[in-house]
C-alpha cells in the first residue's frame, strides 16, 4: 500500500483525498469488535476506532470522529494499511513508520492529529489482549475507557458553535 | 449604540471580495488545520502556519527578526502593505497571527470578520490557485516583546499585586475539571486549574455564532461585567496563547483598552512551573467532600 511521493503536493492531493473520499469511515458492527477513542484537546480531533480482530489480525476496521483534515486522511490511510495485518504488527508499526507512510514534509507538523488514529488502533488491540488474559483466568473484563470529552458547543473549546 | 474604538481594523466579507488584487493588500489565511487552505481559499491568499513558520523550531518562542523578515519576504508581503487575516475558528489562528506580525511592528493589520467560516457560508469563491508570490525585501525592527506579550515573571507579579488575569479556555479547564486526555498526557500541564486571581471569560464569548464579533456594546458588557475595565494592566491567557490572542484582539482593537498583553506560555507553562500558585476548584470540591 506504501505510496511515494514526488513532492509536496502530491502529499497533500493524497491527504485531501482521503480527507474527502475516505473508504473506511463508518460504524462497524459484531461480536468481537472492539471500539477505542481518542482525542486531542488542543485542536478537537475525535477519533474513534472500530476493529474486528478475528484470527489475531485486523480482519476489518473502520473509524468515526471528526477533526482536522490530517487527523482524518490519516484514520483512513491506517486502516488501509493495517487491514489484514496481524495485530502483533499494529502493535509494532511505529509513529515514525506512519508518518513515512502518510507524508512526513506535510504530517511531521501535526504529529499529534497524524498518529491519533494509531495510538487509538493501538490501545484497542492491547485492552482486547488483556481482555483475552483476563477471560483465560475468569476475571472481569476491562471496559473501553470513556470517549473524551466532546468540546463541540463548549465554551471556550476549540468548536464552541460546532461549526468546523 | 456605541461602535469598536478601532473599526478600521476589521472588515466584512463583501469589502475584502471587493478588494481582491488591490495593489498593496495582502490577504492572509492562518488555519488550526493546515490543509484547510489547500481545499480552497480566497483568491489571491497565501498562507500562513503557526506553528511550522511563525514560531522557532528549536525554541519555544517567535521567529527572530532574520527569519521573520525571510518569511514575510518570500509570501511577498511589503512593509507597507495592508494584511487582511482570516482563517477557521472564528478567526482564532487569524488573530494569533495578527498578534505575531504586530510583536514585529507591521502597521497595517486586519481581521476579517467571521473568517472563514462566513466566507464559505456565503458561498464567496474559493480557489485552490496558488500564484507564486514576488518576492519582497521585507524589514522590521527587532522583535518587541514587552507592549504586548506577558512572560511568567510578569504573569506572578500581577498575581502578587492582584491585576487583572483573563482566563480565556472553556470552564472545564478553568475549574481544573478538565487537564487532558486520557493517553495524551503530552497535550497538558502536570497541574490543573487556573491562575489565582484570574476571571473566566471563555474567548468564544466575544463571537456570534456566525463566527463575527459580538457588537462594542455586547462586548462591553461581557467583560465589565468581570471586573476587566480599560483601566486596568490586563494579561489573557489560555493554553498556549491562541485563544488569549483572540481575547487581546477584542480588548485592545475593539474596545480601546491600552494595555492588554497575551501570556503566551499560557497554562501549558503555568501548570508545569514549580513552585507557583495555582487555584483547582475541581480539588478543593474533592477534598472538602473527603474531609467530610
Amino acid at each position: 500500500v506504501t505510496v511515494e511521493f514526488a513532492d509536496r503536493e502530491e502529499i497533500i492531493a493524497y491527504l485531501l483525498e482521503h480527507f474527502e473520499r475516505p473508504k473506511n469511515r463508518g460504524p462497524l458492527e459484531g461480536a468481537g469488535v472492539v471500539h477505542e477513542s481518542g482525542g486531542n484537546p488542543g485542536c478537537g480531533d475525535v477519533v474513534t476506532i472500530h476493529l474486528d480482530p478475528a484470527g489475531e489480525a485486523v480482519a476489518a476496521a473502520t473509524f468515526e470522529g471528526q477533526g482536522c483534515t490530517i487527523s482524518m486522511a490519516a484514520a483512513d490511510i491506517l486502516i488501509d494499511l493495517v487491514r489484514g495485518r496481524p495485530l502483533d504488527d499494529v502493535l509494532a508499526m511505529t509513529a515514525e513508520s506512519l508518518v513515512e507512510e502518510l507524508g512526513r514534509e506535510v504530517v511531521i507538523a501535526r504529529l499529534k492529529c497524524a498518529t491519533l488514529a494509531l495510538n487509538a488502533l493501538k490501545a484497542a488491540v492491547e485492552r482486547r489482549a488483556r481482555n483475552e488474559r483476563r477471560r483465560a483466568l475468569g476475571l472481569p473484563l476491562e471496559e473501553a475507557p470513556a470517549a473524551p470529552p466532546d468540546m463541540t458547543g463548549v465554551e471556550g473549546g476549540p468548536d464552541p458553535f460546532g461549526k468546523r | 449604540m456605541a461602535s469598536y474604538a478601532n473599526p478600521e481594523v476589521l472588515v466584512e466579507t463583501q469589502w475584502v471580495q471587493d478588494h481582491i488584487g488591490s495593489p498593496g493588500l495582502k490577504i492572509v489565511e492562518s488555519d488550526e488545520d493546515i490543509l484547510l487552505y489547500e481545499q480552497g481559499h480566497i483568491p489571491g491568499a497565501v498562507k500562513t502556519d503557526w506553528q511550522t513558520e511563525l514560531q522557532d523550531p528549536v525554541r519555544r518562542d517567535y521567529r527572530d527578526r532574520a527569519a521573520f523578515e525571510d518569511l514575510a519576504s518570500s509570501k511577498g508581503i511589503a512593509n507597507d502593505d495592508t494584511l487582511v487575516f482570516y482563517g477557521d475558528k472564528n478567526n482564532w489562528w487569524a488573530t494569533y497571527a495578527f498578534w505575531t506580525f504586530k510583536l514585529f511592528g507591521h502597521e497595517r493589520c486586519m481581521i476579517m470578520n467571521g473568517g472563514r467560516q462566513k466566507w464559505v457560508a456565503e458561498k464567496r469563491p474559493l480557489t485552490r490557485d496558488v500564484a507564486p508570490a514576488a518576492r519582497t525585501n521585507y524589514h522590521v525592527r527587532d522583535r518587541d516583546d514587552f507592549k504586548i506579550r506577558a512572560f511568567r515573571d510578569q504573569v506572578l507579579r500581577h498575581v502578587y499585586e492582584s491585576r487583572p488575569l483573563v482566563d480565556v479556555r472553556s470552564p472545564g479547564e478553568f475549574s481544573g475539571e478538565l487537564l487532558h486526555m486520557p493517553a495524551y498526557p503530552q497535550e497538558g500541564a502536570l497541574r490543573a486549574g487556573h491562575i489565582p486571581g484570574a476571571v473566566s471569560i471563555p474567548w468564544s464569548q466575544a463571537c456570534r455564532e456566525d463566527g463575527t464579533f459580538k457588537s462594542a456594546d455586547e462586548l462591553t458588557t461581557l467583560y465589565r461585567s468581570k471586573g476587566i475595565t480599560p483601566d486596568r494592566d490586563v494579561i489573557a491567557y489560555c493554553r498556549i496563547g491562541e485563544r488569549s490572542s483572540h481575547t487581546w484582539f477584542v480588548l485592545t482593537y475593539l474596545l480601546g483598552y491600552p494595555l492588554v498583553r497575551n501570556y503566551d506560555g499560557s497554562w501549558t507553562e503555568w501548570g508545569n512551573l514549580v513552585g507557583v500558585p495555582v487555584e483547582n476548584p475541581t480539588a478543593e470540591k474533592k477534598a472538602r467532600g473527603a474531609a467530610k
